[in-house]
């Protein structure tokens, strides 16, 4: 494994809030949300449906919680200086950027699984082997578009502002994104904003997956819009702020 | 062919906007020599040394490096550098740091890397493998730095203000490693506003001024360069000191009066027509003397000259 790959996947591992965060917590709001909702079901058809649907509500949950938290992070390394340090040393720039894209790309797994874990064996979520394998596949790579958002943000953002924005991001793309609760249960004007965001279109995907069996066209091609905006923005920040911050 | 010299800087010009920071500096370092850069903060050292490392693009000039260029140099493990604003990841072990440092110097070749306990001894980082870096004193993080600047055993070392956040001691045990580094053949180069440090370490001194060399040499010859003689006194503020002949430089503190002099003889006679000197002390410029008048020249020159 490449060192840096390897360094970088060590440090945010061992961070306690991460772990929590995106993982431990996805995994209990799947068990209470299922709970409460979809105990007050008597068809099991429609409680069925409700589990499934909080559960890939929650998969998105942790895996944007999990690319933002992950990515984000490139805004400490600048503010520490270890950017800069980095910089004299002979690993190269690109590489130090890439690694935190394929960090961030590699931490979504864990929230995605656990959640999926948590709703077959807890809550009874019942699906074919090739729906499972679709679905995990899906929201993995849609969460590319995460990773984007939490680069440009990182790169955009100071070490202070950056911390509080990965809190605050989360919060909203989940409650107004509907992933906490239905965007239906989203009075009209909110919910005109729920569909401008990415966190609706990306536990879309996920739904259409379990419903249909295959993504909606809409939501593919929201994701895929989403990702490359913020990756051309995150690109366009680069240039114009380096990856270290210039002083002396 | 001779081998390329460890540094060689040709008009280097850096500007953030309107300001200079470094104003068409040329400098040749043969590889083995310890170089000190003096200067004031803001005479372009840092910025100097951010250059050779690449890290910033220069307005104009040339920068090589070991005679490539100086991103190149970085790339190839031929640079070991010690920052003003570097800085050290959290959530990381100190070990760890400097294991993935050392693997970067590995792959890109540079197959010398110093062996792990001659390493920990020389930078001072006995017991501090295992700790987490955020757990760390403001003196072990700069050691921490130096271990980071030397891993790779990098032909040219790159040190900006090293000292800065160290005690006495640390600062004695840390030029004892330099010059141990220089005498294997290192070439060190180092920025500092310590002139004891210069003084004590330095083979050759590099003076920067308003982004410009003002001086270089051994320092001896630059304390020689500047007349080499420094006259005190206790005068009142009464006593006027503007026309004495031969003054490069004059700094009262209290009513001590000090002036830097080109030729003692001249100035003593003109101050003894003018008035007593109580308290009267001569003696051989300090390299610290020596800056002082050299930077103080350089201010004045710049005042009257138009850019």
């Amino acid at each position: 494994m490449n060192p840096l790959f390897a360094f970088q996947l060590r440090r945010v591992a061992r961070n306690k809030q991460f772990v929590f965060f995106t993982v431990l917590l996805p995994a209990l709001f799947t068990i209470f949300l299922t709970k409460i909702i979809g105990g007050q079901m008597s068809v099991a058809a429609e409680r069925q449906e409700v589990s499934a649907s909080i559960m890939v509500s929650m998969m998105a949950y942790g895996a944007i919680g999990a690319a933002l938290g992950a990515t984000i992070r490139i805004s400490f390394d600048r503010a520490s200086g270890w950017l800069r340090q980095l910089r004299v040393t002979p690993v190269p720039q690109t590489q130090v950027f890439a690694v935190d894209v394929a960090v961030g790309v590699l931490l979504t797994l864990p929230s995605i699984l656990v959640v999926a874990l948590v709703g077959r064996l807890i809550n009874g979520v019942e699906l074919g082997v090739a729906t499972w394998v679709t679905l995990i596949a899906v929201l993995w790579a849609g969460s590319a578009a995460f990773v984007a958002l939490g680069i440009l943000v990182g790169l955009s953002l100071d070490e202070k502002a950056a911390g509080g924005a990965i809190g605050i991001l989360g919060v909203v793309l989940a409650a107004l994104g509907g992933l906490w609760w239905p965007v239906e249960m989203l009075p009209g004007a909110m919910r005109g904003l729920a569909y401008a965001l990415p966190s609706y279109w990306y536990a879309e995907l996920g739904r259409g997956v379990v419903f249909d069996g295959f993504p909606g066209p809409a939501g593919v091609l929201a994701i895929a819009a989403y990702t490359a905006a913020f990756g051309a923005l995150a690109v366009l920040v680069a240039r114009r702020r380096p990856l270290y911050a210039v002083a002396g | 062919m001779p081998p390329a010299p460890a540094l060689d800087i040709r008009g280097l010009t850096v500007r953030y906007g309107d300001a200079v920071a470094v104003d068409d500096l040329s400098l040749t370092i043969p590889r083995g020599q310890t170089v000190a850069l003096l200067g004031p903060n803001g005479a372009g050292k840092s910025t100097t040394v951010n250059a050779v490392l690449g890290l910033l693009n220069p307005t104009a000039g040339e920068v090589e490096v070991l005679g490539r260029k100086p991103q190149d140099a970085v790339r190839a493990g031929s640079v070991g550098a010690m920052l003003q604003h570097g800085g050290l990841p959290t959530e990381a072990r100190v070990g760890e740091v400097i294991d993935l440092v050392r693997r970067s110097f590995d792959r890109a070749g540079q197959t010398t890397a110093w062996p792990l306990e001659d390493l920990v001894a020389t930078a001072g980082i006995d017991g501090l493998l295992g700790r987490p870096v955020d757990a760390l004193s403001g003196g072990q993080r700069q050691r921490v730095l130096l271990a980071l600047a030397l891993v790779g055993a990098p032909p040219l070392l790159l040190l900006d203000e090293p000292t800065s956040a160290m005690d006495v001691e640390g600062r004695r045990a840390f030029w004892t490693t330099m010059r141990g580094l220089a005498a294997r053949g290192h070439t060190v180069v180092f920025a500092t506003h310590h002139l004891d440090e210069a003084d004590a370490v330095a083979d050759r001194v590099v003076v920067v001024a308003g982004g410009r060399v003002v001086a270089d040499g051994t320092t001896a010859e630059v304390k020689a360069g500047v007349g080499g003689r420094t006259i005190s006194f206790t005068a009142g503020p009464e006593r006027r000191l503007d026309d004495v002949p031969a003054v490069t430089a004059v700094t009262r503190q209290g009513s001590t009066v000090t002036l830097a002099t080109a030729d003692a003889d001249t100035t003593l006679r003109a101050l003894l027509a003018d008035g007593g000197l109580p308290d009267l002390e001569v003696r051989g410029a300090t390299l610290e003397d020596a800056v002082i008048s050299l930077i103080a020249a350089r201010r004045q020159t710049s005042i009257g000259a138009p850019r």
